[in-house]
């Protein structure tokens, strides 16, 4: 069949009425999903596999895929209003986000968010649709050395989402990686720092310390001084986003879509270190990088295409290679077995018209996104103009629940708590949140595949450095350490001239 | 009226322990909880029954995945539940068989639960790249005597660490810590990906988790450990070859409560289950994912996993598996 023959053949299965219907609900599922915290793309995505059972296979997935799009744009909504990433993937976006809201441009931020995240949306399913064999190729050469080099490369972001004090960067990305490593020794499988008590042997529940370090300082700062706020309320404005804007930041966006593809086809990663990275990226490239975590919209254009350009691209492991890249995709591909489809090289061959159904759905669910997203926006951005004072014990509300719906135990919540604390201690001394939260996701990546080489080599740390993959990532680390370190004298040459005590 | 009240009362008093002592559970929703995350081979054969069982039931069945410490999370949730039939288990060959033998520190013996049912067989099946140059076990076992050879699981004390070790000692390798090294992974997926990208040379795991990759050419089957051949699978049978102990080998999902859990609500149980198990929807679901339904009443369920936690343990104790930290 050629090319065309498998266009028309997809879309005679996708050119009806129930296909379009079930995209736009599931985006419409998942945007709601994903702006509950805790809620997450992924739950939502859990909880409608069980109505796919009942329908044609490309409906089915198609639902599936509208509500995992949806959610991830989804997950900015409360990241920006409220401080609490919906999901994971989301966390980057608080960096910018929140000051933006915090200064009366909520709307501002939210289209934003939404521009980029459809963008991105698209480049990362043409990417699938016309790169997936090559991408696929390229994720199978990861193992675990040339993970260990890109994750360690990655852990230099915590520089770029420092702020002022890189020596305070480094104290809280020290901080995550302790946390990180509660739990089940992988190699071992002994306890670690466990205390005897089983809601610790899976390691502390990451949605319930996100929410912890983000949501909960908030309102403990509120609880600790109520007055403060009063008298500022954060308007809307009227403003939008424009398209200016939108010229402003398009390299950003491009930039960090490309950033999602690839992390994005590799299996094991995830969204939020794509978005992280991304984020890290648009300031090292910024003119305006002083802005950066202030309430700079290229930030938030980068962190949200960062995130939404793995959407697409977590795709391709599934169909070249039947391999889940993700959780979501995990569930995803469970609603393929369960219609009798194997994803893999030979669904290209067997089942060549759903391929290209799904792919025309996925670049209308492009289009569904662009939609319902701004409709949805014009619904929640009002949460920017509800008073702190009623505000704030809501989100406490949601937080709660949240964290305990994710594995309905109540430990998290205990969690969650003590986390706030923490992070409400970070706040007032200053000390960013966002490099603990890098740390907390990587560490363990960079634990696991380090020793998984180890395993592989007998422990020959040579093979640290067995192909170009790895030497391409050490090279990068290597640049961009120096180049921290270099910026960093300069700043302490330059305060030293200008006669600073420091 | 106070006499016609306290009348009232004791009625109803009287009636309401009736109820709960006689037919009347299950008179409230069930609390159904699966210790593993959403989308895995538990949850989605939770939720596949969750349906004809719902029906057969008669009371909605609350789902909920307490996920964490290889389903150790969620099972010491039911452990510590009370036994009043309310909350239930989805218990896994590794929650509930594996664990158990290779975890010391482990909160929970299989002492702390009642298996009502076992419903779901799932064959194992050794399997590696077709780049390797391996083409059966006897390739496996050359390979593994000449050095060299590693194997992925989905974590340590997982079916498949186990499952390997188990199949390389029953085809003569005295010691297969020694001879073979074991890289685990986070997860079957990553399990999988592992052998697939060269990391490990093999793995033994869930026939359903790798039925796509062999349909696909991207895996050969080396060996099924059931007596009967499996579908999709071009490879030797346990029985084929000569290993029957190999048939203790296979994974299998059932439902468990508390240890103190009544008599009649274990009875119960295994009527609404074979009236579930009867459903041709479920059935044809579960088979097309490469699943056996094979119903087991209560007593026949302890039994078979008591059997199978006994191979496991003999098998750990000899080889000095067993995870003391």
């Amino acid at each position: 069949m050629s090319i065309v023959d498998s266009m028309l053949a997809g879309l005679a299965l996708v050119a009806n009425f129930e296909s379009f219907l079930a995209l736009g609900a599931g985006v419409a599922i998942g945007v709601i999903g994903g702006a509950i915290p805790g809620l997450s793309a992924t739950m939502a995505v859990a909880l409608t596999l069980p109505f796919t059972f009942a329908m044609s296979p490309i409906t089915g997935i198609l639902l599936l895929l509208g509500v995992y799009k949806g959610g991830v744009f989804g997950g900015s909504i409360p990241a920006i209003l409220i401080k609490t990433p919906g999901s994971p993937a989301s966390s980057a976006t608080v960096i910018d986000g929140y000051p933006m809201a915090e200064n009366g441009q909520a709307g501002k931020a939210l289209g934003m968010a939404l521009w980029a995240s459809c963008t991105a949306d698209l480049i990362s399913n043409l990417s699938l649709i016309l790169f997936a064999g090559w991408l696929a190729s390229f994720a199978l050469s990861f193992g675990p050395p040339e993970f260990f080099a890109l994750i360690l490369f990655s852990l230099t972001i915590i520089a770029g989402v420092s702020g002022d004090s890189l020596l305070k960067g480094a104290l809280s990305a020290m901080l995550g990686l302790m946390l990180a490593t509660v739990g089940l020794d992988l190699v071992y499988g002994t306890n670690r720092f466990t205390f005897g008590n089983p809601n610790m042997m899976g390691g502390l529940n990451f949605i319930a310390v996100l929410i912890g370090l983000f949501a909960i300082p908030e309102i403990i700062a509120m609880v600790w001084n109520p007055k403060a706020h009063d008298g500022n309320t954060r308007s809307l404005g009227r403003n939008w986003v424009t398209f200016q804007d939108y010229r402003k930041c398009f390299r950003s966006i491009v930039r960090g879509s490309f950033i999602g593809v690839f992390l994005g086809s590799i299996p094991g990663i995830g969204a939020a270190p794509s978005a992280f990275l991304s984020y890290s990226e648009a300031r090292r490239k910024s003119p305006n990088r002083e802005n950066f975590g202030k309430g700079e919209i290229e930030g938030v254009a980068a962190s949200e295409a960062g995130n939404n350009g793995v959407a697409g691209a977590t795709l391709i492991p599934l169909l070249a290679l039947g391999v889940p890249g993700d959780v979501i995709t995990a569930i995803i591909m469970g609603a393929f077995m369960v219609h009798g489809l194997q994803p893999g090289p030979m669904m290209f061959v067997l089942n060549v018209d759903i391929i290209y159904g799904l792919f025309i759905g996925l670049i209308v669910s492009s289009v569904f996104l662009f939609a319902i997203g701004s409709i949805a926006i014009r619904g929640f951005k009002y949460v920017a103009d509800i008073p702190r004072g009623v505000l704030l014990p809501a989100v406490l509300v949601l937080c709660i629940f949240g964290v305990y719906a994710v594995n309905n135990n109540l430990f998290d919540v205990g969690v969650m708590f003590a986390m706030g604390w923490v992070g409400f201690v970070m706040l007032r001394y200053e000390v960013p949140a966002a490099p603990f939260l890098i740390a907390f996701i990587l560490g363990p990546l960079l634990e696991d595949n380090f020793r998984q080489a180890m395993l592989m080599s007998g422990s020959n740390p040579v093979i640290l450095f067995r192909g170009p993959i790895t030497w391409f990532f050490w090279a990068l680390t290597t640049i961009t350490v120096v180049a921290i370190a270099r910026a960093g004298l300069r700043a302490s040459r330059g305060s030293v001239l200008a006669g600073d005590p420091k | 009226m106070p006499r016609k009240t306290s009348v009232l009362t004791t009625a109803a008093i009287v009636g309401l322990a009736a109820t709960a002592a006689f037919a009347e559970y299950p008179e409230r929703p069930i609390n159904m909880v699966i210790p593993y995350g959403a989308g895995g081979a538990t949850d989605i054969s939770a939720r596949t029954i969750a349906e004809p069982l719902g029906d057969a039931v008669g009371q909605p069945l609350v789902m909920a995945n307490v996920t964490g410490a290889g389903g150790a999370t969620g099972s010491v949730a039911v452990q510590n539940a009370k036994a009043d039939g309310y909350t239930m288990l989805f218990a896994r060959v590794g929650s509930h068989s594996v664990n158990p033998a290779m975890k010391a520190t482990l909160p929970y013996t299989l002492e702390d639960f009642r298996f009502v049912t076992v419903y779901e067989i799932n064959p194992v099946a050794c399997a590696v790249t077709p780049q390797s140059g391996i083409k059966s076990m006897d390739d496996l076992i050359a390979k593994v005597n000449e050095g060299g050879v590693t194997f992925s699981s989905s974590g340590v004390g997982s079916m498949p660490h186990i499952a390997s070790v188990m199949v390389l000692r029953e085809f003569g390798i005295e010691n297969p810590l020694q001879a073979v090294t074991h890289i685990p992974q986070k997860g079957g997926g990553a399990a999988a990906t592992a052998v697939l990208n060269g990391t490990a040379t093999f793995f033994c795991t869930n026939s359903s988790a790798v039925a796509s990759f062999v349909a696909n050419e991207q895996l050969l089957p080396l060996l099924v450990t059931t007596a009967e051949p499996v579908e999709g699978f071009d490879a030797p049978t346990a029985a084929d070859l000569g290993k029957p102990a190999l048939h203790q080998l296979v994974g299998w999902t059932g439902i468990a409560g508390p240890d103190d859990l009544p008599d009649d609500v274990a009875a119960k149980w295994g009527e609404w289950m074979a009236a579930a198990t009867r459903n041709e929807e479920f059935r044809s679901r579960m088979e097309a994912r490469g699943s056996i339904i094979q119903l087991m009443s209560p007593e026949k369920a302890s039994e078979f996993i008591e059997t199978q936690y006994n191979t496991f343990r003999t098998l750990v104790d000899e080889l000095g598996m067993r995870i003391e930290g």
